[in-house]
């Protein structure tokens, strides 16, 4: 079955499934599989930090990296997945041009991610994050391959 | 750039769509403090298909009216009448924009969502920022992109140019100019200017990817530019040249704007800007 995952969502699913997202900017994709449970999911988090607007974060925890991290690991342990088997790869967080500080969401969202993964003794895998580019994620569940489509070229990450 | 093709895209941008005659005159309506609902009504009368797109849209979940909205008149009675004649123009322009815009990648519907959520953002930021604007901004932020519409083509034809590495730390607009001679932005105001809009509101959509470059600072287009910018990295209608524009630092300041702001808005708009598109879809 194919699952699109809109901005502020996440989906999981396992063996047939594949994921998709479309137009990552400074949006975080996260895509985290189990090849031995064969189950993954797919997160699409727009802002760093919940504290921002508390009471959204408790309407939508997935539109946080913050909340919607933790949130995606617990669904796909739930499905019966392990920490030790988990692929885990990043997408997204880019940055419009310019060096203002203020527009750097992309880069926040990245670095509150490594930290959750730093803290929870997490490796990322392989991750396609920053710079302009709008990336678009297909996640097959049957394998866990992560390909990212950008500018009308395709490459598996 | 070449003379030729500079003049085929001005030839396109003489026969895009008009305006429906209403959506004029209800503008004018916008800057009369004295205009009275029957004035509106009058107005209406004559577009059947445009009043039941102004009662969907009116009876959408983003109003959140108490009751259920059968007339224009209890529209006005409810909302105001500046905020009907907003909707009026909402529906207008979503006729025009709610097309594919090749080029630009852009699926059929996903210009009119980003329109929708830049308008929405720069009610927010004005909301939050505490700033005091015309109401014609909000029609201006639904129009910013309507150039695109027909630079798309030429876009698409060129696009590998347009890709190569010299022109990666160029900002979009940049690139088209160097390309076309021209920029969607500069054709959005020939297509408004040619819709005898306001000048004010020619200026928001001509100025919006550089509004350093505006005859004067303008808080009205400084908000437009930056809820732009919010919602192509949010992805909201963001198209093939992904996030290459360029805030300006100087907007910002002007603005006051903190990142605590952007956050707050982004956190703000997705839902009302989702529920407006929806309200709007349905009709089409």
């Amino acid at each position: 079955m194919n699952h699109v995952v809109l901005v502020g969502d996440m989906k999981t699913g396992c063996k047939g499934d594949m994921i998709v997202t479309h137009a990552l900017g400074s949006c975080l994709g996260l895509m985290v599989y189990d090849p031995g449970a064969r189950v993954g999911g797919l997160l699409h988090a727009m802002l760093p930090l919940s504290k921002i607007n508390p009471q959204k974060a408790e309407e939508n925890p997935y539109m946080f990296v913050d909340t919607g991290v933790p949130d995606l690991f617990t669904s796909l342990y739930d499905l019966g997945a392990q920490k030790s088997r988990m692929v885990v790869k990043a997408a997204g967080c880019g940055q419009p041009l310019g060096n203002s500080e203020m527009f750097k969401i992309g880069e926040r969202n990245y670095t509150v991610l490594k930290k959750l993964l730093w803290k929870n003794n997490v490796l990322l895998e392989a991750e396609d994050v920053g710079g302009t580019a709008s990336r678009t994620v297909y996640f097959d569940l049957s394998t866990g391959q992560v390909v990212i489509s950008s500018k009308g070229a395709k490459k598996e990450l | 750039m070449n003379q030729k093709e500079l003049n085929l895209i001005l030839d396109d941008v003489k026969s895009f769509p008009s305006m429906p005659a209403a959506a004029l005159k209800l503008l004018a309506l916008l800057k009369d403090d004295d205009a009275s609902s029957g004035q509106i009504e009058q107005v209406l009368r004559y577009e059947p298909g445009l009043t039941a797109n102004i009662l969907k849209l009116t009876n959408s979940a983003y109003f959140g009216l108490p009751t259920r909205v059968g007339s224009i008149r209890q529209a006005i009675l409810l909302l105001g009448w500046k905020k009907l004649i907003q909707i009026v123009l909402t529906s207008c322009v979503s006729a025009i924009i709610d097309k594919p815009v090749q080029g630009y990648d852009l699926p059929a519907g996903d210009l009119w969502r980003h329109s929708i959520a830049v308008s929405v953002a720069t009610e927010t930021l004005i909301k939050l920022l505490k700033l005091s604007v015309p109401d014609e901004v909000f029609t201006a932020a639904l129009l910013h992109d309507v150039g695109k519409m027909v630079l798309g083509r030429y876009v698409e034809a060129e696009i590998l140019h347009m890709d190569e590495e010299a022109m990666q730390g160029l900002s979009f607009e940049q690139v088209e100019r160097s390309m076309f001679g021209i920029d969607h932005a500069e054709i959005g105001a020939k297509i408004l200017r040619r819709w005898s809009f306001p000048t004010a509101m020619i200026n928001i959509v001509r100025w919006h990817h550089e509004p350093d470059n505006a005859p004067k600072p303008d808080v009205a287009i400084d908000v437009v530019h930056t809820a732009d910018v919010l919602c192509l990295m949010a992805g909201i209608g963001m198209g093939r040249e992904g996030l290459q524009y360029q805030p300006s630092e100087m907007a910002s300041k002007r603005l006051g704007l903190t990142q605590k702001h952007i956050e707050i808005v982004a956190s703000q708009m997705l839902q009302w800007a989702n529920e407006l598109a929806a309200s709007v879809q349905s009709t089409t």
